[in-house]
């Protein structure tokens, strides 16, 4: 492939040139209630050329890979329509790598027939957990993506990026009332992170039943302490996404608003983006730009320290490159994308934050989260009320919103122990969704969330 | 045809066969920032494989067209231990016709897509220079083949036009985002009247408006819609439905909504974005009655869930979802609902849709775009606001219906419709 790719570059006359190829083998089976809904496998082999020519990008992505060539001609041809400025891309050193998966127990070993009979065991506990469960879903999906990437400097590496996870979902009823459980577990790892999950199964089953008996919190502005699930979650949606910089290089007013330095929340808040966390699903070595990934601080003490970048927006707002340009298959081009993005522990216990608190809200895990950059929403999958420095009752329906720039000064404190859930799911933007991301975070508490409901 | 050998290949061991090609090429220009980004052509093939296999249904898919001998092998490993088969594949049956292939789309070229977007981008600015911008033109042309064992075997091409343009207006550590655009089958996009919406979509906000927490009519746009059909298109699923999920299960022709409310999925509308002759199982499409005067007609159905739930499949396979779904006009013209709003919200886009427990129906979203109406006038944009209420009993509490349907996107078109009663939180 290295020749084929470096051959193809060669017939470039653009100002930059890379190429990514990728093939993707993936199985997958889906219980829907009793029966098994679906169970399949695919494989997909493609690519995408990019150039750059006088500040323009042309993209061509294929299935057809006889002949690269035409492809970088033809991604030569649109950038060139587009180019009218000046091309502007940060140094990075040229670098050859293979990367190559360990897997403890690798699924492509693993027969679809023992992968329907794990999932089987939990959806069966499911089913079985209440007369109250009406039906579940319980998934699994794998992929194992092998990556070749060249570029006209010299980069050339090839890395393995596998992906395997489980959901699993409950629905119970009562009368109109249905109501959902869900938990999962994803990770770029072996199939052993799926197994042994029937506490999981357990878990989104009483979950389900549980919240047909809770009422949906009323609506209002609360002190709420979320938990570390949810945590990262609010670093990603209320800040993560303003911190990337193609949202912010060619906008003024928003380099205004973004200037490092400036105070963006209360002392204790840090928030870190890290692309190199072992067994997390943001976890590359590099990104799909060839450049290395790294730990990057986005706020420190509160104050704004750092923010994502590709080649491009780093060179044009004159700072380092820090590895967040990805694309989530050969069918797009890299854009400015998270890795994995936590809040940073500070020193209170849980205890602490909730004794004081009178009328409050505990928020537990995510279900999801969007951004419009100013305003955020994130819902957590159920809650419980604080009364009087104490849990009091289960809520359901909890959705958490708010001006990012108000937020995050709202927060008074920050728990003594920071987690990384190995939950699924993933970040949408541009159209390239689901990216894998990985969250984390300590117990976080903030004064006067505005909480939806009725 | 491939999918002739792909099934030839399969019945060597299968007792049912199904097997599809899709082939298409797209071009996109992208305007980030005020300016021209990037072009992008795209080239795709895949092809998938279904078969039954002592009863049990297997698939696999593959995007490399010469491995027909692998793509059948792994759909059968998979129906050796697969799914229960609960249908059979459907033997030649006439479809209706729909236009979805426009001649005039094929030879666009990238300059002129270029222009079209400079063009909504100038009139854009011309309302505000202040608003950075960002558009998008994109075009392709698409074909597929489709055979099964039972004899049915069919080509069709397909084309989309679309186009958009929306910006970011910041005033202070206000961020304001609004757009508009529209995609479907045909060349034929009038980019001029969706960039003079973008416009007034912006004009519209350029105050800000306070709003006190209460319960207050809703009107929502064409566009807004979307947070009241997200449940019942989860509703209407027929597997939903079959496993009880859907809160609607076990009540086909209950009244669940206004008796002025009618919605139907109708895949048959020329150049809409998702129609078709045949669903992706080979079944002609039909227009499906939902809803009729409040009145829950029919639910939707692919081939193995109509199966399993004793029904006919109503040609929305794989999967139950809908096509376009198609709601109809009532009585009052827009202007009249704002016109007898005392105090209440328009609401056109949302954040957070569908993050809770959306097939029960309920909602709590921040209202993204939406205005202030006082009285009979729409006074400005609200902020930090969210709206909570519950899908099922907003459309028992409809207070009007508007006269005039419009698309939003290029498979949902609807009047905008008002609910009497909803739950705003304001800070």
């Amino acid at each position: 492939m290295r020749e084929r790719i470096e051959k193809a570059l060669r017939k470039s006359d653009a100002e930059y040139t890379e190429i990514r190829i990728e093939s993707v083998s993936s199985s997958s089976a889906h219980f829907r209630g009793e029966e098994l809904d679906n169970i399949g496998s695919s494989k997909t082999l493609g690519g995408i050329v990019r150039t750059l020519v006088k500040g323009g990008w042309g993209y061509a992505t294929f299935n057809d890979l006889s002949n690269l060539e035409i492809r970088v001609k033809e991604a030569c041809e649109s950038a060139k329509l587009v180019g009218k400025g000046e091309s502007k891309l940060a140094e990075v050193e040229p670098v050859v790598d293979e990367i190559t998966a360990t897997l403890e127990k690798d699924f492509r070993n693993v027969s679809l027939s023992e992968k329907k009979s794990v999932i089987e065991e939990y959806n069966k506990i499911i089913l079985h957990y209440d007369d109250k469960i009406e039906t579940s879903t319980v998934g699994y999906n794998d992929s194992f993506r092998k990556v070749w990437y060249g570029n006209s400097e010299g980069t050339y590496i090839e890395d393995e990026r596998p992906d395997v996870g489980v959901m699993l979902s409950a629905t119970a009823r009562e009368g109109d009332n249905v109501q959902r459980g869900f938990e999962s577990v994803a990770g770029g790892a072996g199939f052993q992170i799926i197994e042994g999950l029937q506490e999981k199964a357990v878990a989104a089953a009483r979950r389900a039943v549980d919240l047909l008996s809770a009422p949906p919190v009323t609506g209002g502005q609360y002190t709420v302490i979320i938990n570390p699930k949810l945590s990262g979650v609010f670093a990603h949606e209320a800040f993560g996404h303003l911190s990337e910089s193609d949202f912010v290089y060619e906008n003024e007013r928003m380099k205004e608003l973004m200037v490092l330095g400036k105070r963006i929340g209360s002392d204790m808040v840090n928030i870190i983006d890290d692309g190199n966390i072992l067994g997390l699903r943001g976890t590359h070595k590099y990104d799909d730009e060839g450049v290395k990934t790294r730990k990057n601080y986005l706020i420190k003490d509160g104050i704004l320290a750092g923010r994502l970048h590709s080649r491009e927006t780093a060179a044009k707002m004159g700072e380092e490159p820090t590895g967040n340009a990805r694309a989530i298959s050969y069918r797009h081009q890299p854009i400015v994308r998270m890795t994995n993005t936590y809040i940073d522990k500070g020193n209170a216990s849980f205890e602490d934050m909730i004794k004081d608190v009178n009328l409050g809200l505990y928020a537990i895990d995510m279900v999801g989260g969007q951004t419009s950059m100013e305003m955020f929403t994130f819902s957590a999958a159920y809650g419980y009320m604080i009364r009087e420095g104490e849990i009091a009752e289960l809520v359901r329906d909890v959705v958490l919103t708010g001006n990012v720039f108000e937020t995050l000064m709202h927060i008074d404190m920050v728990g003594d122990t920071v987690e990384f859930p190995p939950a699924g799911g993933g970040c949408g933007k541009g159209g390239q969704a689901p990216l894998p991301v990985g969250f984390g975070g300590p117990c976080v508490r903030i004064q006067n969330v505005v909480v939806g409901g009725r | 045809m491939i999918v002739q050998r792909l099934i030839e290949k399969a019945m060597k061991k299968a007792q049912g066969a199904q097997a599809s090609l899709g082939q298409s090429e797209s071009t996109n220009v992208s305007f980030e920032n005020d300016k021209l980004k990037s072009v992008k052509s795209s080239q795709s093939t895949g092809m998938s494989v279904k078969v039954i296999l002592d009863g049990n249904v297997g698939s696999s898919q593959t995007t490399e067209i010469d491995d027909v001998d692998g793509v059948v092998a792994r759909a059968l490993e998979a129906a050796a231990f697969g799914s229960p088969a609960h249908f059979e594949f459907p033997g030649p049956q006439e479809a209706p016709d729909v236009a979805v292939y426009d001649d005039a789309v094929l030879p666009v070229t990238k300059e002129e897509m270029v222009g079209i977007g400079e063009e909504m981008m100038g009139l854009v600015k011309e309302y505000n220079t202040d608003i950075l911008l960002n558009a998008r033109v994109g075009k392709s042309v698409s074909g597929g083949e489709f055979a099964n064992s039972a004899g049915t075997e069919f080509s069709a091409e397909t084309t989309s036009f679309s186009v958009g343009v929306g910006g970011q207006w910041i005033r202070g550590t206000d961020i304001l985002w609004a757009g508009h655009g529209f995609g479907w089958k045909k060349r034929e996009v009038d980019h001029v009247t969706i960039a003079k919406k973008t416009v007034k979509l912006f004009k519209m906000a350029e105050n800000l408006a306070p709003i006190d927490s209460g319960v207050m009519p809703v009107i929502f746009s064409p566009e807004g819609m979307n947070v009241l059909l997200l449940a019942l298109q989860l509703g209407f699923d027929g597997k939903n439905v079959f496993l009880g999920s859907s809160p609607l299960a076990g009540k086909l022709g209950e009244k669940i909504a206004d008796e002025r409310f009618f919605i139907a999925d109708n895949p048959l509308i020329d150049y809409a974005g998702s129609s078709g002759r045949r669903d992706g199982e080979g079944i002609p499409h039909q227009v499906t009655p939902l809803i009729e005067g409040g009145v829950i007609e029919n639910f939707l159905y692919d081939l193995d869930t109509a199966g399993r739930a004793g029904a006919k499949s109503t040609g929305n396979g794989v999967g139950c979802h809908p096509t376009n779904l198609v709601i109809k006009e009532g009585e009052t013209p827009y202007e009249e609902m704002v016109k007898n709003t005392k105090e209440g919200l328009l609401v056109h886009d949302v954040l957070g849709l569908g993050q809770g427990n959306p097939i029960s129906g309920e909602f709590s979203v921040n209202v993204q775009l939406g205005y202030k109406i006082h009285n009979g006038e729409i006074v400005g944009r609200v902020k930090d606001v969210m709206l909570a209420g519950n899908t099922y009993e907003a459309l028992k509490n409809i207070s009007a219906i508007g006269d005039k349907a419009e698309w939003a996107g290029g498979s949902l078109l609807t009047p905008p419709i008002q609910i009497a009663k909803l739950s705003v939180v304001a800070k």
